[in-house]
């Protein structure tokens, strides 16, 4: 290929421009969305979205700079720009060299190309999907989005890195609005893997919308729980989400070097119950296919919760260097205009031995908190605290599901909550998706997050 | 012939009955900071949007690889998503006559001269003014982007028009810390001029501003006048009218104002207006982004509704002349009907008098969450977090995680008591400081 001929000439080439060390990434990126609400397609968007951005070194300072125009000529002005940079910028700090000179090239599984399959065919079973959901007359709204995505990474260095990633995305997102007497509620949901257009077509995607519409109307038609503190279930993707935003983002070495994390300086401490391992990794089942880091470090599993104590934290060449440790592999950038920060993957909490049934038995009055519907949540990292309002959730009565309870938000803070943590049950899932990511310092990526469910004996939960 | 001509040629070639061509590029520094500079970049990108229309079956596409195998690729995608979209019955066509109003001061020919060593002097400089104000406060996370941007429109009808625009955003953040107490003070800058950003003087203000909230706290609940400073009411205006003003909200039957035309939906003193030609405006520009000329539109004139905004397709359905407010989030996405520069018009009267004339009140400097808000219920929403209580007069201790809330209609009808001569802006939008009769403040 042309391209990474003159990628791998300018590498070389700024080098003798004053550069001590410089790596490039050249990333493709394609998207498709279809948007169908209440039956009528709404909007087909599709966009392609190519460049290469490049980092540099001069002595201890960092520059960066990026273009979308795909030639030599502009990749060396792009290298002299980094170089501009960061020779105004001068001084830094001493960063140990630590990068990993791979060279392999990987894919995610797919077998058909989203890019090859034809609008009709997506329109069609979009509009299909959404009409499942109008079942009965309570439905008063629902939308339905299919998505894909297809991202080619390329990173080169001038240690002779060359690392070829590609990841192809497939996934749907609905949302049915259902109202009784004079109560609205809205239930969204997505499903997403790292897979092609196979994912989509096999799926009963009726059957998903429907029962989001079920959900919907008996929420509408249920009542929010008496607020106080109980023990409860969490499903796994409330878990997941609890984990990645309230815990995740805590252990990103950046934020601990800073001093902004509530884990800093805990290394070795105890700080949840021996039931809990939390660990981040690349390549997993169901979540987001990442098996090398936006500066060429191999992403292994790495271990940041043992058995209840602090292992380690996520760590990228910078901030590994500043806690003189190797990289986790967890370097990440949203895509080639910005520069890669500590960022996690695949981060969640691995199984144990109890069955669900197990988990329910010795709950006399509880709540089994769901994750179908959850809108989001705040939490601080400094404080460890956190808000999350959740999906329409089940009471627990004398070690049984009862009356669902909609308008749930679960609160606390999470070293506390991961100390009441007294069963994890056997099962696992994982979840990723194609529609959104994860946010920090203005730069969004994918991830994938998830566990299995978890008994808290005691977690503040409140109605809206 | 442009790629952007040649785009339009190439889908019409493949059977579109329309088609329009916008293309974007942008160069940008882009400087974070807080202790010191943590990233400078420089981005220069391209992009291409393109439209079609097979009667009335409308589709977009774009892509950032502006070469001529990619524009034939496009051209054929755009296409085909047409054919296979449903028609929109309300569809008539593109802009059909391209013209230029005579907006002045959208472009800096000395952004385009900053050298990198200046960019990191007034950054450094910046820093350092904040470590030196006091040994409480620190540098927080601060931005600086600068930017140079080129966009040129053409269609099957008319074209290709082209404008170049400048920007300089900043943000400068300091905290301050004693003991258990904390505090955040921030500032902030959105111009077209380089010459109008002085860091250094945003610094010492977001220091002293810090400072000054180190003991802040809320006071209880209660009803008082409100002062918003003018930046902060400005963010307030843009998160509840700059959807409910657009034809577009009206058609959709989702603006709270449709069909309030030529009705009193505010007192005398309010006057609205959406400015795409006034000089220097962070959103002034000759023609919008369907090749439609910019002007000045009363929104609201002494109280009274006058117009909405338009595009080209609100206009046609409506069939009215556009205002020039079709805009566009990137090249990525289809124009929408959006204010340029909305400004609320200033009145006669001083910050000091409006705080002289208040026994006892509140002086609101910044909020968060203002922007979940509710436009279309109009139920206002912020959560302060820099405020000062003013008693017989005279501000007094500084306040914070107090929540302001109101009818936001209600308010602007009955309960404005002065408007200021202060205008500044939060991004595209600018208001004086205003004054409320008496807002519901939540606190302890």
């Amino acid at each position: 290929m042309d391209l990474e001929a003159d990628l791998e000439y300018v590498l070389k080439k700024s080098l003798e421009m004053g550069a001590k060390y410089a790596d490039l990434r050249y990333q493709e990126n394609y998207y498709e969305s279809i948007l169908v609400e209440n039956r009528v397609l709404k909007s087909y968007s599709s966009r392609k979205f190519s460049g290469v951005g490049v980092r540099v070194f001069v002595d201890e300072a960092v520059g960066y700079a990026s273009t979308t125009s795909l030639s030599r000529e502009n990749f060396l002005k792009a290298i002299d720009n980094a170089i501009k940079a960061a020779k105004a910028l001068g001084g830094g700090e001493k960063v140990k060299f630590d990068f990993e000179a791979n060279r392999v090239e990987v894919k995610s599984k797919f077998t058909v190309d989203p890019e090859n399959v034809s609008a009709e065919e997506k329109i069609s079973l979009a509009l299909d999907a959404n009409r499942a959901a109008f079942f009965d007359d309570r439905i008063k709204n629902a939308i339905t989005r299919l998505g894909f995505s297809k991202d080619s990474r390329v990173f080169l260095s001038t240690y002779g890195a060359k690392v070829k990633v590609e990841t192809v995305m497939s996934g749907l997102w609905h949302e049915s609005v259902a109202k009784s007497y004079k109560t609205m509620e809205r239930v969204g949901y997505s499903d997403s893997r790292c897979a092609g257009f196979e994912f989509i077509k096999s799926g009963d995607w009726n059957t998903f919308t429907s029962d989001l519409s079920r959900l919907a109307i008996e929420a509408s038609e249920s009542v929010t729980p008496p607020a106080g503190t109980y023990p409860v279930i969490v499903a796994p993707d409330v878990i997941g989400l609890l984990l990645h935003e309230a815990f995740g983002h805590a252990s990103e070495g950046d934020l601990v070097s800073t001093q902004e994390s509530v884990l800093y300086g805990r290394i070795g401490e105890k700080i949840a119950s021996e039931m809990v391992t939390i660990v981040d990794d690349g390549v997993v089942e169901n979540g987001y296919f990442y098996p090398f880091d936006d500066e060429g470090t191999v992403k292994k599993r790495t271990v940041v919760v043992e058995e209840g104590v602090l292992k380690g934290f996520l760590h990228d060449i910078m901030s590994a260097s500043k806690f003189s440790v190797e990289s986790t592999g967890n370097g990440r950038a949203q895509d080639f205009e910005n520069m890669p920060i500590v960022r996690q993957t695949n981060y969640f909490m691995l199984p144990r031995d109890y069955d669900f049934d197990e988990l329910l038995e010795d709950i006399d009055y509880g709540i089994y908190v769901c994750g179908k519907g959850a809108t989001g949540g705040q939490v601080d990292v400094g404080m460890g605290t956190f808000t999350f309002s959740v999906g329409p959730s089940k009471i627990i009565r004398r070690g049984r599901l009862a009356e669902t309870v909609r308008g749930v938000v679960i609160s606390g803070l999470i070293l506390e909550t991961l100390k009441t943590i007294d069963a994890v049950g056997k099962d696992l899932m994982i979840k990723t998706n194609v529609f959104g990511g994860c946010g920090k310092m203005g730069q969004t990526v994918k991830v994938g997050f998830g566990g299995p469910h978890v008994r808290v004996q005691k977690m503040t939960v409140g109605g809206r | 012939m442009s790629l952007a001509e040649k785009a339009v040629k190439r889908v019409l070639e493949l059977g579109a009955s329309e088609a329009e061509a916008y293309f974007h590029s942008e160069k940008v520094f882009w400087i974070e900071f807080d202790d010191k500079i943590e990233c400078f970049k420089v981005t220069e990108s391209n992009g291409l949007g393109l439209r079609a229309a097979l009667g009335k079956k409308v589709a977009s596409y774009s892509t950032s690889n502006i070469s001529l195998e990619e524009i034939d690729e496009a051209a054929e995608r755009v296409v085909r998503i047409a054919k296979v979209t449903p028609e929109d019955l309300e569809w008539r066509h593109f802009n059909m006559s391209f013209s230029k109003s005579d907006a002045r001061g959208y472009y800096d020919e000395s952004v385009e001269e900053i050298g990198y060593e200046d960019v990191v002097e007034k950054v450094n400089m910046a820093i350092e003014r904040i470590r030196e104000y006091s040994s409480m406060v620190k540098p927080a996370r601060g931005i600086l982007t600068i930017s140079t941007t080129r966009t040129g429109i053409v269609n099957c009808y008319d074209g290709e028009f082209e404008r170049r625009e400048t920007g300089v955003v900043a943000w400068v953040r300091a905290k301050a810390e004693d003991g258990l107490e904390k505090s955040i003070g921030s500032e902030h800058i959105e111009t077209r001029f380089w010459k109008n950003v002085n860091l250094e003087e945003l610094a010492s203000k977001a220091a002293e501003n810090a400072l000054n909230f180190l003991k802040a706290k809320p006071i209880e609940s209660c009803r008082i006048p409100v002062i918003f400073r003018n930046d902060v009411f400005a963010s307030i205006l843009g998160t509840m009218l700059s959807g409910p003003i657009t034809a577009e909200w009206v058609q959709k039957n989702r603006s709270p104002l449709a069909g309030k035309l030529e009705k009193k939906i505010a007192c005398d003193r309010i006057t609205l207006v959406d400015d795409g030609i006034m000089y220097g405006g962070v959103r002034t520009r000759p023609f919008d982004d369907e090749g439609y000329p910019t002007q000045k539109t009363y929104v609201i004139e002494k109280g009274l509704l006058k117009n909405y905004l338009y595009d080209t397709y609100t206009s046609l359905k409506d069939n009215v002349k556009s205002t020039g407010n079709a805009v566009r989030g990137g090249y990525w996405t289809p124009p929408q009907t959006a204010p340029s520069n909305l400004i609320l018009m200033p009145g006669d009267s001083s910050l000091e008098e409006m705080v002289k004339e208040t026994s006892r009140g509140l002086l609101v400097e910044d909020v968060i969450g203002e922007w979940l808000s509710n436009p279309v219920s109009g139920n206002l929403n912020a959560t302060v977090t820099h405020a000062y209580l003013i008693e017989k007069g005279e501000p007094t201790i500084p306040v914070k995680g107090v929540m302001v809330s109101g009818d936001f209609y209600k308010m602007i009808l009955e309960d404005v008591e002065m408007v200021g001569k202060d205008v500044r802006n939060m991004g595209q939008y600018y208001s004086p400081t205003i004054k409320f009769r008496e807002i519901t403040v939540a606190g302890k």
